[in-house]
C-alpha cells in the first residue's frame, strides 16, 4: 500500500478538476475527450506523472461521459460515442423526461465505467505477464495484428490499412536512431529540412493538430453555427426518475458494458463502434424492439454503459502491450513519454505504484463524474450554451502552448501543429481514417525496430511464421480479422449502404 | 519449407543502408495499397467527385481560410515579438490577445452588442490567465 502516499489532496483535486473540464469538453458538440486530453497535456509537464495522469484520466472519463448531455437534450451527440444515446434519449426529452433520461444515462455510464475498470484491473497485469515473453518477432506481429483489427473495423478495410501504413511512413521521417541499433542516418526528407526534422515530427504537435486544430477547421468550414435550441430544454415535466427503471436491465447493462470494454481493447476502434454495436444488440434481443427510437430507456442504458466501458478497455492494451486502444489513450502515451516512462509489458511490474494510483484515479474520476453529473445536472445542461466563438479561439491558443512546450520551445513544432491540422482536415474530407493513421504514426518507429532487428538476427522472412507457436496464433488472428472484415463488407454491401452512424468513427 | 523456398526468403540487411530498409518496404506497401484503393473503390471515387465539389461550394471559405490565415500570422509574429522580450513568454501573451479577438470576430455572425463585448473580454482574460498560470506559476517556456 506504498502508493497511498502518492495520493495527496492535490491528486484528488486534479481528478475532480479533470473530470469537470472533461464533462465540459464532452458536452460541447464538436469537442471530444481526445481533444480535452490533447489540449490539457501541457499542464502535466510540471505536475509529475502520478498527478498528471490523475488530471488526464479525469479528463478522459469526464469527456466520454459528458457527451450524453447534448445527446439527450439537443439531439446532438457531444462526442461520436454518444450517437446512439440520441436515438432514445432525445425522444425522452421531447416527452418532457429530460432529467429522467439524463439520470438513467448517468447511472448506466457509472456502471460501464466501473465494469471496464474491473476488467482493466484483473486483465491488464495478466496480459502483460504473458507479453513479457514476446521477442521482437511477436511484438512486430502484435503491431501488425493491431493494424489489421483496426482497419477491419474501419468503414473500409483497405482505406483503413492505407491510413495506418501512411501513419507508419510519416513516423519514419527523421533519423534512424543509433540508440535502438540504427545507423543514425536521416531519411525521407529534403536536405533543407534536416535541422528541423532531425528527430522527425514530434508526437504531440501531430496529435494536437490532428484532433484539435483539424476539428476547429472543420467547424470553421461549416460556418461555426451556434446551437440555439437550448431554450426549449424541458427537463422535468414528464415521469420522474427512479432506480426501478433498471429492473430487468441487468443483462443489458452487463452485455453493453462488456461490448464497450471489448471494443475498447481492440486498438484504434472508436467509441461510436462500441455504442452502435451494443445498441443494435439490445434492440435485437429486446422483447419490444418497436419501442426503440421512441424513447426506450433500454436504448439509453445500452448506449451509455457501452461508451463508458471503453475507458477501462482502451487502457488494457496500452498498459500491457504499449499499444493504445483508442485515440485518447494514444495521447496518454505522450504523457508517459514526457515523463520518460515507457509503457509496455514491463510497465505494471516495474511501476506498481503508478499502476495502483491510475486505478484509484479512474475510480475517483468515475465517482466524481457520477456525483457531479447527478447533482449538478441542471447547471451542466447549460454548459452546452457556452458560445463557440469564445471557446474555439481558446482551444487554438492552448494547442499552441501544448505544441511549443513539448520540446522546450521549438517553433517548428508549432508549425507541425498547423500542418497536420490542415492535412487531417483535408484527409478526412477525402475519406482517410484518422484513428488508424495516428496508431500507425505512434507504432511506426517500434515496428521498424522489431522488423529490422528480427531480420538482422535471423536473416530470413520465414522466421516470422516459424519462431514460436504464439507467432502462428498471431498469424491466425491476423487472417481472421482480415477475413471478418471482408465478410462484414460483403454483408453490408448486400444490405445496402452502411449505417451512417457507424462510419463517423471517433 | 524446402531449401529453395527458404533461400528465396533469406534476407540480409546492409548496416550502412539499414535506415532505408524499412522505409522502402513501407513505401512499396503504401503504393500497392494506394493502387488497390483506386481499383476497388473506383466507383465510390468517381461518385464522390460531385459530392466533394458540392462540399467545397458549401464551405464557409471566409471562416476556414480566415482561421488558417490568422493562425499563420499568429505563428509568424509570435517569435518576432518574443525576441523583443526574450524568455518572458510575452511574445505568446501579446500576440494571443489580437489573435483571439480577431478569431472571435471571424466566428461571430452578429458582430455587435453583448457578443462583441464578451469576445473582447475573453480575448484579454484568456491569454492573461494562460500566460500567468503557465509561464509564471508552472514556469513553462513560451515564445
Amino acid at each position: 500500500m506504498e502508493f497511498l502516499s502518492l495520493l495527496t489532496p492535490q491528486f484528488f483535486v486534479l481528478v475532480a478538476g479533470g473530470t469537470m473540464v472533461g464533462i465540459l469538453f464532452g458536452a460541447i458538440p464538436g469537442m471530444t475527450a481526445t481533444m480535452a486530453v490533447a489540449v490539457c497535456l501541457p499542464l502535466t509537464y510540471s505536475l509529475g506523472l502520478v498527478d498528471g495522469l490523475a488530471l488526464l484520466l479525469g479528463l478522459y472519463v469526464g469527456g466520454i461521459s459528458g457527451g450524453l448531455v447534448p445527446a439527450i437534450l439537443l439531439n446532438i451527440p457531444g462526442t461520436p460515442s454518444s450517437i446512439t444515446t440520441t436515438f432514445d434519449g432525445y425522444p425522452m426529452t421531447q416527452k418532457g423526461e429530460g432529467e429522467r433520461a439524463l439520470k438513467l444515462a448517468i447511472y448506466a455510464s457509472l456502471f460501464g465505467g466501473l465494469f471496464s475498470l474491473a476488467v482493466l484491473y484483473l486483465f491488464a497485469p495478466a496480459l502483460a505477464d504473458f507479453a513479457i515473453k514476446f521477442s521482437y518477432i511477436e511484438k512486430f506481429l502484435i503491431i501488425l495484428l493491431a493494424l489489421t483489427v483496426m482497419a477491419a473495423l474501419s468503414s473500409s478495410l483497405i482505406v483503413g490499412i492505407f491510413s495506418g501504413v501512411l501513419g507508419i511512413f510519416i513516423s519514419l521521417v527523421g533519423t534512424y536512431p543509433t540508440s535502438v541499433g540504427g545507423n543514425g542516418e536521416v531519411r525521407l526528407m529534403p536536405e533543407a529540412l534536416i535541422p528541423y526534422l532531425e528527430s522527425g515530427f514530434a508526437l504531440l504537435p501531430v496529435l494536437i493538430g490532428v484532433f484539435g486544430v483539424a476539428a476547429i477547421l472543420a467547424e470553421a468550414a461549416q460556418g461555426v453555427r451556434e446551437e440555439t435550441a437550448a431554450d426549449r430544454l424541458r427537463l422535468t415535466t414528464g415521469k420522474p426518475f427512479s432506480l426501478s427503471l433498471f429492473r430487468g436491465q441487468g443483462v443489458n447493462l452487463v452485455r453493453s458494458a462488456s461490448i464497450g470494454t471489448f471494443v475498447g481493447i481492440l486498438p484504434g476502434v472508436g467509441g461510436s463502434a462500441a455504442s452502435v454495436l451494443s445498441y443494435s444488440q439490445e434492440k435485437n434481443f429486446s422483447r419490444n424492439p418497436e419501442q426503440f427510437g421512441k424513447g426506450a430507456p433500454a436504448g439509453v442504458i445500452a448506449s451509455e454503459s457501452a461508451n463508458n466501458g471503453l475507458t477501462g478497455g482502451a487502457l488494457v492494451p496500452l498498459l500491457s502491450l504499449g499499444i493504445p486502444g483508442d485515440s485518447t489513450t494514444a495521447i496518454l502515451i505522450g504523457a508517459f513519454a514526457l515523463q520518460g516512462i515507457q509503457v509496455g509489458p514491463l510497465f505494471i511490474g516495474e511501476n506498481p505504484q503508478i499502476w495502483n494510483s491510475m486505478i484509484v484515479a479512474l475510480l475517483a474520476a468515475n465517482a466524481v463524474m457520477f456525483l457531479m453529473m447527478y447533482f449538478a445536472i441542471r447547471h451542466l445542461a447549460r454548459l452546452v450554451l457556452i458560445p463557440k466563438y469564445v471557446l474555439y479561439p481558446i482551444i487554438l491558443m492552448m494547442s499552441v502552448v501544448g505544441a511549443y512546450t513539448i520540446n522546450y520551445g521549438i517553433m517548428f513544432d508549432v508549425w507541425t501543429l498547423l500542418l497536420f491540422g490542415v492535412l487531417a482536415f483535408v484527409g478526412q474530407k477525402l475519406g482517410l481514417e484518422v484513428a488508424p493513421f495516428i496508431i500507425g504514426f505512434i507504432l511506426g518507429p517500434a515496428a521498424e525496430i522489431y522488423f529490422v532487428k528480427s531480420i538482422e538476427s535471423f536473416g530470413t522472412l520465414t522466421i516470422f511464421f516459424t519462431k514460436s507457436p504464439i507467432a502462428m496464433v498471431l498469424w491466425v488472428l491476423i487472417a481472421l480479422s482480415v477475413g471478418l472484415s471482408i465478410y462484414l463488407a460483403r454483408r453490408a454491401a448486400g444490405r445496402g449502404p452502411d449505417d451512417p452512424a457507424a462510419e463517423r468513427g471517433a | 519449407m524446402d531449401g529453395g523456398l527458404s533461400s528465396l526468403l533469406a534476407v540480409s540487411v546492409d548496416f550502412s543502408e539499414s535506415h532505408l530498409f524499412f522505409p522502402r518496404i513501407v513505401f512499396a506497401v503504401l503504393v500497392v495499397l494506394f493502387l488497390a484503393v483506386l481499383v476497388t473503390k473506383r466507383r465510390e471515387i468517381a461518385a464522390s467527385a460531385g459530392r466533394l465539389r458540392q462540399e467545397v461550394r458549401d464551405t464557409d471559405r471566409m471562416r476556414l481560410l480566415g482561421t488558417i490565415g490568422l493562425t499563420v500570422a499568429y505563428f509568424l509574429t509570435m517569435p518576432v515579438v518574443g525576441d523583443v522580450y526574450p524568455h518572458s513568454g510575452l511574445g505568446f501573451y501579446l500576440t494571443s490577445i489580437p489573435y483571439l479577438f480577431l478569431l472571435s470576430l471571424l466566428y461571430l455572425h452578429v458582430r455587435r452588442g453583448r457578443p462583441l463585448l464578451i469576445a473582447a473580454v475573453n480575448a484579454v482574460v484568456a491569454p492573461s490567465v494562460a500566460w500567468y498560470v503557465l509561464a509564471r506559476l508552472f514556469n513553462l517556456s513560451l515564445p
